[in-house]
């Protein structure tokens, strides 16, 4: 607790929760408290000059005529140089650190599509749809190396706790590590703008004890059909953009799908069943729903087996029946 | 442009021995027509007021929804649509040519003792092509709006399906309009100065302008370019940007920032000459360093070419190249900061009035310094990794724009109002409007940095809860932005219909502009001046002890010449 206070004395930052805190913050509180004080000298010599000197009758001259002032000036341009320059190697010692991935990190691989994270942890089959975690769980202690891919545009992982944050761009492959300091769950975000559901990619991480993350507690599959469907609603990022309340976010609402029927922008009338469903997901473009603009009707991903399995629809629309 | 003319005609000069450009012709195509500068001036400001109005709306419809962390009134989709419209609307149509096409345009000419600026049909012509770029924007919205942002990420701008076509083919007009103005001011520098006016004899607006205009002409072109491969993209998936064909996106974030980086000095150096102007006048004082300042303005223009990289830091560059931008990200700041310690030195010792364009310039400078400091912070590598895409970057950046571009822009429109228009508008409400666009810009965004600090990302219709409170404080602030804003617009519209005749040289002013009679001639001078005395010479001027500033006959800085 006492470290905390020295690293983030005003309390401006996030529960510090890695090793990159013990860089960053420092350097925060530094930047921080060098602004407060250039701020202060320039208001206050700012508002006393705007008083002290204030126009009391319009024929008024000026006190002082003087408009250059070189040991002045040589000084206002030095200090802010120093400050700079101290800045400036600062920060690019704590970013080299974050450049290195220690030998002995865990590997992670984590894809990013609208709008969803699939989590594969160390030991998982990347490729098995079903074992993809939406939250993300580490040992504390442990680093941790995720590489990771986009299936569409771009996406960026970005953990506050970790002081951790890097773009997820379609084509390449992106590296991330850190090393995890203090049980608990933390936030984590998509923070480069990805469209509709952008802020919806919001998951947590979870630090846990050495024991804990020896039970795999990221795999958690449901023993019903149900069950699983409700699990993969949030696993496969559904739930980004089909609400289970009356509110509509993008897509159709769930809540009371079950053979709803409807229209589509071909004029043809649909009741929502499982092979309407199944289509859906496999190839949206081809049905269209009428009566909403064209970029939201076509905002629906298209889904092949290798994202998202013929079981893994079957458990979502057993699940679906029971959402009245 | 009609409902002034009623003040302006019992407002003529005593002295003047010509009428003045508002009524020396009349009617809507002696203004749609028109080559006077000073006409394309008003024209631009009408215009990008207009802008600015609709941007402010959509901010003040941003700030709303956010009220709750579900968002109170769109969808997500349509939250998107609007907080890109208000960037585009601000960046493009508004803080880019705001200051150096309706202010520029107007107060360049008379700062030079020129009848006009050297190509008056291509500055019509860049005022026209910004009406188009408008119109097309506008029509970009009634067809399906756009949702990419104003920076037009790729590869999203491309699968989107709003119109980012027309929005594109918008931005590519306003950039020609944007190189016109740019030119235009560059050879009217070189070639239309005063006789007897050196380079160093030049106000720093003027020289603020310069170095504005070379970066429009050097950098726009690549914005162009940029947008026109994002269009074949768009049509013919040539492949440059879309990873799906082989393309790179981050390739589009360097042409990108490429341009945007010097743009935001496109935006900034203007006002930093405008507040130059408005603090030496109302300070009664030359400019403090005035060749530093002048220096200050070239090199940042320089530099600001090389730091387009401090945009991209989470973006997976290179090491070393994240590290030469971040050094010269850092270089940037010190020009900056000697500009804000001379501004300070020059009110100083001065004979200061807090007049309505100077409580402006004051709050110029406490917010400038705001976004010059948390600038700092984004140039640092580590810290930037942790701030960058959150809503201390939102902060950041609408410090410098918002409340330093657009109060400079503000300021100069409150000081140059008499001259322009020859009417004076009611000062109290001026200053009482100054003092709430103040407070509403910090309450709005003092929270903004508190919770990107905290991990608040941007670009989100929703949050988590614990953000609630800071964006609800902003909220309120963007309120008394509102009502600061509404209250400026009240009061400068009431002034040309109501307003008090303004005095020949309402603040004292010494530079050329203010030797004009108010408002100036068709060609500006009764008589073509000669600038045979020092630069900011406030012993020109006697001032009498109702505050009436005549210029002395036997010492003057536009000895004037024969007319030729």
């Amino acid at each position: 607790m006492t470290l905390i206070a020295f690293q983030d004395p005003l309390g401006q930052l996030p529960t510090p929760a890695s090793t990159f805190a013990e860089e960053v913050d420092p350097l925060f509180t530094f930047l921080t408290v060098i602004s407060i004080f250039f701020f202060t000298l320039i208001l206050v010599v700012l508002v006393y000059s705007a008083i002290r000197y204030r126009r009391r009758r319009p024929d008024q001259p000026p006190a002082s005529q003087m408009t250059h002032n070189t040991t002045l000036e040589v000084v206002w341009t030095l200090i802010p140089t120093v400050i700079l320059m101290v800045t400036f190697a600062w920060g690019l010692k704590g970013n080299l650190d974050q450049q290195i991935v220690p030998a002995d990190a865990r590997a992670y691989t984590v894809e990013a599509w609208k709008w969803a994270w699939a989590f594969h942890h160390p030991g998982d089959d990347p490729n098995n749809p079903q074992t993809a975690a939406e939250d993300l769980y580490c040992e504390i202690g442990v680093p941790v190396r995720i590489t990771m891919t986009s299936r569409d545009v771009l996406h960026s992982l970005y953990i506050p706790a970790f002081r951790v944050k890097r773009d997820v761009v379609p084509g390449v492959r992106q590296i991330l590590w850190f090393r995890p300091t203090e049980l608990g769950t933390y936030d984590l975000f998509c923070a480069e703008y990805c469209g509709d559901g952008h802020s919806l990619m919001r998951r947590k991480v979870h630090v846990v004890d050495a024991e804990t993350f020896a039970k795999k507690p990221w795999i958690d599959i449901p023993q019903t059909p149900e069950g699983r469907g409700e699990k993969w609603y949030t696993q496969a990022g559904c739930i980004a953009c089909h609400s289970l309340t009356d509110q509509i976010t993008v897509g159709p609402v769930f809540k009371g799908i079950w053979m709803r029927p409807g229209q589509l922008q071909s004029g043809e009338s649909y009741v929502a069943d499982a092979d309407y469903i199944r289509n859906s997901i496999r190839n949206p473009a081809s049905q269209l729903v009428a009566g909403r603009p064209n970029w939201v009707a076509g905002a629906m991903p298209q889904f092949t087996e290798a994202q998202l399995t013929d079981e893994q629809i079957d458990d979502l629309i057993a699940w679906m029946k029971t959402l009245k | 442009m009609t409902t002034h003319t009623p003040a302006i005609e019992t407002a003529p000069s005593a002295t003047r021995k010509e009428p003045s450009y508002l009524d020396v012709t009349k009617g809507f195509w002696s203004w749609a027509g028109t080559l006077d500068h000073k006409r394309i001036g008003i024209m631009y400001l009408v215009g990008v007021t207009a802008a600015f109005l609709c941007g402010g709306l959509l901010a003040l419809l941003i700030r709303l929804h956010l009220w709750t962390p579900e968002g109170m009134l769109f969808e997500n989709g349509v939250y998107n649509q609007v907080f890109t419209l208000h960037g585009v609307f601000m960046v493009f149509l508004f803080i880019i040519p705001a200051i150096p096409a309706s202010i520029g345009n107007f107060v360049l000419p008379l700062m030079l003792g020129a009848p006009d600026v050297a190509l008056p049909r291509l500055n019509l012509a860049s005022f026209y092509l910004w009406l188009v770029g408008s119109i097309l924007t506008v029509y970009s919205i009634i067809t399906g709006a756009v949702d990419t942002g104003w920076t037009f990420y790729t590869p999203y701008s491309i699968e989107t399906q709003t119109s980012v076509l027309s929005m594109g083919l918008a931005i590519f007009v306003l950039g020609f309009s944007s190189i016109f103005t740019g030119l235009n001011f560059i050879v009217t520098i070189h070639k239309m100065r005063a006789r007897g006016q050196g380079w160093f004899k030049m106000p720093l607006f003027c020289w603020a302008i310069y170095a504005t205009s070379v970066l429009q002409v050097l950098a726009t072109p690549v914005l162009g370019v940029t947008v026109l491969l994002l269009a074949f993209e768009h049509i013919y998936n040539i492949g440059i940007f879309d990873p799906a064909y082989g393309g790179d996106p981050i390739l589009f974030q360097h042409f990108f920032w490429f341009y945007s980086h010097p743009a935001v000095y496109i935006m900034i150096l203007p006002a930093m000459g405008v507040i130059s102007e408005v603090v030496s006048v109302h300070s009664r004082k030359p400019l403090f360093g005035y060749k530093l300042i002048a220096f200050s303005s070239i090199s940042i223009a320089v530099i600001s070419f090389l730091v387009w990289g401090h945009h991209m830091y989470t973006s997976g560059q290179s090491e070393f190249v994240m590290m030469a931008f971040s050094f010269l990200t850092m270089l940037v700041a010190i020009p900056t900061a000697i500009k804000v310690f001379s501004w300070v030195a020059t009110i100083w010792g001065g004979s200061v009035a807090l007049s309505a364009p100077m409580l402006y310039a004051i709050s110029f400078i406490i917010i400038f310094t705001i976004g010059g400091l948390t600038g700092v912070f984004l140039g640092a590598l580590s810290v930037d990794i942790h701030l960058h895409d959150t809503y201390f970057v939102v902060a950041h950046f609408h410090a410098v724009m918002m409340g330093s571009t657009a109060l400079a822009f503000f300021a100069g429109i409150h000081h140059w109002w008499p001259k322009m228009f020859g009417v004076m508008y009611d000062e109290r409400l001026a200053k009482i409007s100054a003092v709430l666009i103040l407070i509403g810009f910090n309450v709005t965004f003092l929270p903004q940095f508190k919770m990107g600090s905290l991990g608040m990302p941007r670009r989100y219709a929703t949050y988590v809860e614990q953000f609630q409170i800071y964006h609800q404080v902003s909220t309120v602030g963007a309120m008394i932005l509102g009502v600061g804003f509404a209250l400026m617009l009240g009061y400068l519209l009431h002034s040309l219909v109501a307003g008090r005749r303004a005095r020949a040289n309402e603040w004292g002013g010494v530079t050329l502009d203010w030797h004009t009679p108010t408002p100036p001639n068709l060609y500006n001078f009764d008589d073509e001046p000669v600038m045979a005395g020092k630069l900011y010479d406030y012993t020109e001027l006697d001032i009498s002890p109702t505050g009436e500033a005549t210029f002395k006959a036997h010492k003057s800085t536009a000895t004037v010449g024969s007319k030729a």
